[in-house]
């Protein structure tokens, strides 16, 4: 199995006025194209820090970073930019649609964003994506005219549209009630399964975790456990 | 992409319309300000021409130029001046500053001796008469027309009502016309004059003339008409600074107008960009989005300031005695000015955006 993902005595420090905090203390991980694996553990043990430097929005302060074949370690912030534009989808607890364009303009901007202007997803893969989430309907809606569920529907089909290399989820149920919830990790699952889309997605619920196909546990920094 | 800025733009209607309203006004300074500079310089030239003499005779402190109102020149200058050799025809006027009708700028009364004036001029009465007495005046056509005179109408001069006699054409010199002896009386200054039109015999020889009167009557000044003309936008004292200063006033309102209002916003709008940032958007991306949307705002700003600099225009036109004249390349200029003032002051709260930490920018409330 080659490895899209892999993570190599990765540390993360946070100097808070005089204070050092470690957020990641040396983690290693490899994940394989395909995989949906969850991240589990305790509040503050570094679990959206390590997603973060994943996608690039961070810069860790040691260790080796590759996606897909590319390093970030040295890169430069731009440089991180344009990894994250091509390869990585981001889904948030907090869904971070904009909420002044519809649904359909949520999508075309991450489009356009991915594309750099041209137009590179193909009308199948979209609505094969918008079919897969049942948002077909809900296109022309605004954020605020949307439930919970929808809204992370939406932000779904943002992240995959693009057919990223892996989709970084940093607890995509937390601000959703259990129907929802279950709606939205059945269809991560089935991203997963039918468009063989590789998932990374942080969680502090058993339940969420449980719909992965491999489960790590992160402790003060550290991985724990894993079950890959 | 495109439908992000038009939705940020409709999003803010206040913030929008007061930007708008802000570039607006620039623009409108920039085009009302050259536009009556350029209206009011070619108006003066256009009638100073109009008189049909080449040369102007005339003296320290009685300037053409100025608004004084002294009439010093002795009109028995005239009998002299007609003496030399190539002048053909001379006509003493009495120039007479007041202000404007409505207060704004200021309107000019010439005196004259009608049968001289006419003779070198052309002009003509095309409706009603002459002055008959010294409550009488004639005016043209300009001035019947804009200030809506007809014959037998009351009007202003020297804060004494006048009637109007007859309405005269072509355009030359001052608006309205009275007899130069009522004017003398008025201001008693008897067998006095403020210049001397000169007529020479041969038009190509006007600068010999010019120099021949120079020699014979030293110590005066003697302009060729042309020469006024053309030398009233640097006669005009602090005309440039003023249309200068104009410039740059507008350019630092625009700027400082889209400055604020996109400040505000981005501050606004900070999670919206970490959400860019997330979807891989580039630095120049970013910016590239606040420019468009500021440079939309000034573009919608220049428009507006267009619109009402042509209908203010159109009133002063009406309303007073100013006169405007647009010309393209003040238009042009007061357009870039709306719009690089905008797109210069929406560049630094581009720039922050753009360099928000995108973590930070994704937790903000
Ligand atoms: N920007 C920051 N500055 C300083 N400390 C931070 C920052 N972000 C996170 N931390 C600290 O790093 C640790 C890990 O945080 P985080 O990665 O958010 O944990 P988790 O997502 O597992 O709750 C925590 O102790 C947190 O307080
Ligand atoms: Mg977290």
């Amino acid at each position: 199995m080659s490895a899209i993902l892999k993570i190599e005595n990765l540390t993360m420090t946070y100097r808070v006025g005089k204070v050092d905090v470690h957020a990641l203390r040396g983690v290693n991980l490899s994940v394989g194209r395909g995989e949906f694996v969850s991240i589990m553990g305790p509040s503050g043990c570094g679990k959206s820090t390590l997603l973060h430097v994943l996608g690039g929005l961070l810069k860790p302060t040691s260790g080796r970073v590759l996606i897909d074949g590319e390093d970030l370690t040295n890169m430069s912030d731009a440089d991180r930019t344009d990894v994250r534009r091509r390869k990585i989808g981001f889904v948030f607890q907090r869904f971070n649609l904009f909420p002044t364009l519809s649904a359909e303009g949520n999508l075309r901007l991450a489009e356009h964003i991915h594309g750099q202007g041209k137009k590179i997803i193909d009308d199948e893969t979209r609505r094969e994506v918008l079919k897969l989430l049942r948002l077909e309907n809900k296109m022309r809606h605004k954020p605020l005219e949307m439930s919970g569920g929808e809204q992370q529907r939406v932000a779904l089909a943002r992240a995959v549209i693009n057919r990223p290399a892996i989709i970084l989820a940093d607890e995509p149920t937390g601000n959703l009630d259990s129907e929802n919830s279950e709606v939205v990790l059945n269809m991560l699952k089935q991203l997963n399964r039918e468009l063989n889309q590789t998932i990374v997605m942080i969680t502090h619920n058993p339940e969420a975790a449980a719909v992965a196909s491999r489960m790590i546990e992160m402790r003060d920094g550290i991985i724990v456990k894993d079950n890959g | 992409m495109d439908s992000l800025i038009a939705s940020n733009i409709r999003q803010r209607p206040t913030r929008t319309l007061i930007s708008v309203a802000g570039i607006a006004l620039g623009v409108l300074l920039v085009v009302l300000n050259t536009g009556l500079v350029r209206g009011m310089l070619n108006d003066r030239i256009k009638r100073e021409r109009g008189i049909g003499a080449e040369i102007q005779f005339t003296r320290k402190g009685s300037s053409v130029l100025s608004p004084s109102s002294v009439m010093s020149l002795d009109v028995r200058y005239g009998d002299r001046l007609s003496q030399i050799q190539g002048v053909k025809m001379v006509s003493p006027v009495g120039r007479y500053v007041q202000t404007g009708r409505s207060g704004l700028g200021f309107e000019q009364v010439d005196g004259i001796d009608f049968e001289s004036y006419s003779a070198i001029s052309g002009l003509r009465i095309v409706e009603g008469r002459i002055y008959g007495n010294e409550n009488e005046v004639i005016i043209d056509e300009f001035k019947a027309r804009q200030s809506n005179l007809g014959i037998g109408s009351e009007i202003q001069v020297f804060g004494r009502k006048m009637k109007v006699a007859g309405i005269y054409a072509p355009e030359s010199g001052a608006r309205i016309k009275m007899n130069l002896t009522d004017l003398q009386n008025f201001l008693t200054a008897e067998n006095k004059c403020t210049f001397i039109m000169i007529k020479v015999d041969d038009p190509n020889q006007e600068q010999t003339v010019q120099k021949r009167i120079n020699n014979e009557l030293p110590g005066n000044i003697v302009l060729l008409t042309r020469d006024i003309a053309t030398g009233f936008g640097r006669a005009i004292p602090g005309i440039d600074t003023f249309v200068r200063a104009v410039l740059v006033l507008s350019t630092i309102v625009s700027m400082l107008v889209i400055l604020l209002a996109m400040y505000t916003t981005i501050t606004e709008r900070t999670r919206e960009i970490g959400i860019l940032k997330s979807l891989g958007a580039s630095n120049s991306y970013i910016i590239s989005v606040i420019e468009k949307e500021a440079i939309v705002i000034s573009l919608i700003g220049v428009i507006t300031g267009m619109a009402a600099a042509l209908l203010a225009g159109w009133g002063i036109e009406k309303g007073t005695t100013l006169q405007l004249e647009f010309h393209w390349t003040w238009l042009l200029t007061a357009a870039l000015i709306g719009l690089c003032g905008g797109a210069l002051g929406a560049l630094y709260p581009a720039i922050r955006a753009a360099n928000q930490d995108p973590v930070k920018a994704l937790s903000y409330e």
